[in-house]
């Protein structure tokens, strides 16, 4: 039912007036359109199950309580996702050896295949196959280990424009940044990753 | 091949389709013409391609549930210390109006009582001493006239002044002479038993205190003076131990029976407090009849302020005027 609801195509902006004058369908509508999002980029961020799941619950919350102050200034989806990323890199500051912990806890060497794709996405051989690295578990875990040894920043802008799909406008809007800082944050984040990714198959 | 920060810049807005028209043809022209320039933005195009193609991962199915569990918990949690802290703020202030009411009913309890030692009202004539009754005399106290004049009932005065000493014959005789000098008369039974004389004399207050003034000088010669002052309704009389004539003088002249015993139990108090107490402040206090403990009292001084001028009352009795009764008793003090 909830599912259905959230499927209905209905404005944003027309969610949350409902929300701020006291629907609760709408908030929850809200909540069903964007946890899936969140949820993925929360994890993305700070590599834990667990703690992706309470930090979203925890926006969610948030959301609920700040609703009657917000303005409009902004896009309701910046807003949440504002909010979401707030927590995450908050929580990451606070306890920054949990992701490294569920990295090690879930550490698995690549097998042969994904090493080779891997190498020949790193010398230009060819053009990654996206459904390869979707099937290839080895591969995935690869590149969310490597996105976790990113500085907390980087790796924000990072999983904003390549994972949620961000422009840059919008992720300097989330993150407050200036529209050249994400150009350039961007820049060396994608350099950082490349530079993880060889050292990891050396 | 090092990477160009700016060229990765380019590469990498180029890639996101960040870029202007003029910059993208920029930079395809660039990536034709130079190898070097189109490996570095296949590289980053599959580093790209990598990290978008990971899977999404879903959101807990419960998420919603977990969201209202969360803010019910929320809302239990700010309403429980609310609650708490009234109930807590309800007790301590009705605590402290308790203890604030209880602080009051002792200090007005505290009052009062020192309030009825002072005031203590003295009832009904002594039954053994029959006193005329004088008519009221307007008196002004000695505070500069800020008190109006107030009309007081004297009902008399009646003691007994006690003394001991080893000159007894001289001063048997002196007693004897004074009362005849001041124009009263013994009223006594002729009691010289040859270790005590007892004289009773009967007047009014000016010429009482005229008669003690005249005894004045016989103090130097006295081992011990007191003065007995008889209450009303047969209660124990006030014993003024080491009376000074000054103190005896002032107790007579009151112009009335309390304002005479009142000022009977300062004295009685001071003297009791100049002897328990070491040092010699309080006996130099004590010697001036005005002084500071005296004033501390605060019980004004009488003064006369009637038709007749004190000097007359006091050598002519007028009719009426309040009588006082003193009884004189001579001891021989045995060496």
């Amino acid at each position: 039912m909830y599912l259905r609801a959230a499927n209905i195509n209905i404005d944003d902006s027309v969610l949350v007036q409902q929300s701020q004058m006291g629907d609760a369908t709408a908030m929850e509508r809200l909540i069903l359109r964007y946890q899936n999002r969140i949820y993925n980029v929360i994890l993305k961020m700070c590599g834990n199950a667990d703690d992706a799941a309470e930090l979203a619950q925890e926006t969610f919350v948030k959301v609920i309580e700040s609703i009657d102050k917000f303005q409009g200034k902004s896009s309701f989806y910046t807003w949440l996702f504002r909010i979401a990323v707030n927590l995450t890199l908050n929580h990451c500051q606070r306890s920054s050896r949990t992701a490294t912990r569920s990295l090690d806890a879930e550490e698995t060497e690549p097998d042969g295949t994904a090493t080779q794709t891997l190498r020949e996405c790193l010398s230009d051989e060819r053009a990654v196959d996206p459904a390869a690295v979707a099937q290839s578990r080895e591969l995935c875990e690869l590149a969310k280990k490597c996105l976790l040894q990113l500085e907390e920043p980087q790796r924000a802008v990072v999983v904003l424009r390549d994972i949620e799909g961000m422009d840059y406008a919008q992720i300097a809007d989330v993150l407050n940044i200036e529209l050249g800082t994400v150009r350039s944050r961007l820049s060396r984040a994608r350099s950082s990753l490349r530079d993880i990714l060889e050292a990891m198959l050396k | 091949m090092k990477p160009n920060t700016n060229l990765d810049e380019l590469l990498s807005s180029f890639i996101d389709g960040e870029l202007s028209p003029r910059q993208r043809t920029e930079v395809q022209r660039m990536a034709a013409h130079d190898p070097s320039v189109a490996k570095r933005l296949r590289q980053l195009q599959n580093c790209r391609t990598l990290f978008c193609s990971l899977p999404p991962a879903e959101a807990p199915g419960d998420m919603l549930e977990q969201i209202r569990q969360s803010l019910e918990r929320k809302t239990l949690l700010q309403e429980q210390p609310v609650a708490a802290r009234r109930a807590t703020g309800v007790i301590h202030l009705v605590f402290r109006k308790l203890v604030a009411a209880a602080a009051m009913i002792a200090l007005l309890a505290f009052l009062g009582a020192i309030v009825y030692q002072v005031v203590a009202p003295v009832s009904g004539p002594d039954p053994t001493i029959t006193v005329a009754v004088a008519p009221p005399e307007t008196i002004s106290t000695d505070t500069g006239g800020r008190m109006p004049p107030m009309v007081v009932e004297d009902k008399g005065f009646c003691g007994r002044l006690e003394f001991q000493t080893a000159m007894f014959v001289s001063t048997d005789a002196f007693v004897k002479r004074a009362i005849g000098v001041c124009g009263l008369e013994n009223l006594a039974q002729p009691e010289v038993m040859g270790n005590r004389s007892v004289y009773r004399v009967v007047g009014a207050r000016a010429d009482i205190c005229r008669l003690v003034a005249s005894l004045g000088s016989l103090w130097n010669q006295m081992d011990s003076a007191s003065l007995h002052v008889d209450r009303l309704q047969g209660a124990a009389p006030v014993v003024v131990e080491a009376a000074t004539a000054d103190q005896v003088a002032t107790v007579v002249a009151r112009n009335s029976t309390e304002a005479s015993i009142e000022t009977a139990q300062v004295y009685a108090a001071m003297n009791h407090m100049a002897r328990t107490m070491p040092g010699s402040e309080l006996p130099s206090t004590l010697s001036d009849d005005m002084g500071s403990l005296w004033a501390m009292h605060a019980v004004p001084m009488p003064k006369l302020t009637g038709p007749e001028k004190p000097t007359q009352a006091i050598h002519t009795p007028a009719e009426g005027t309040a009588q006082a009764s003193l009884t004189i008793v001579l001891l021989r003090t045995t060496k």
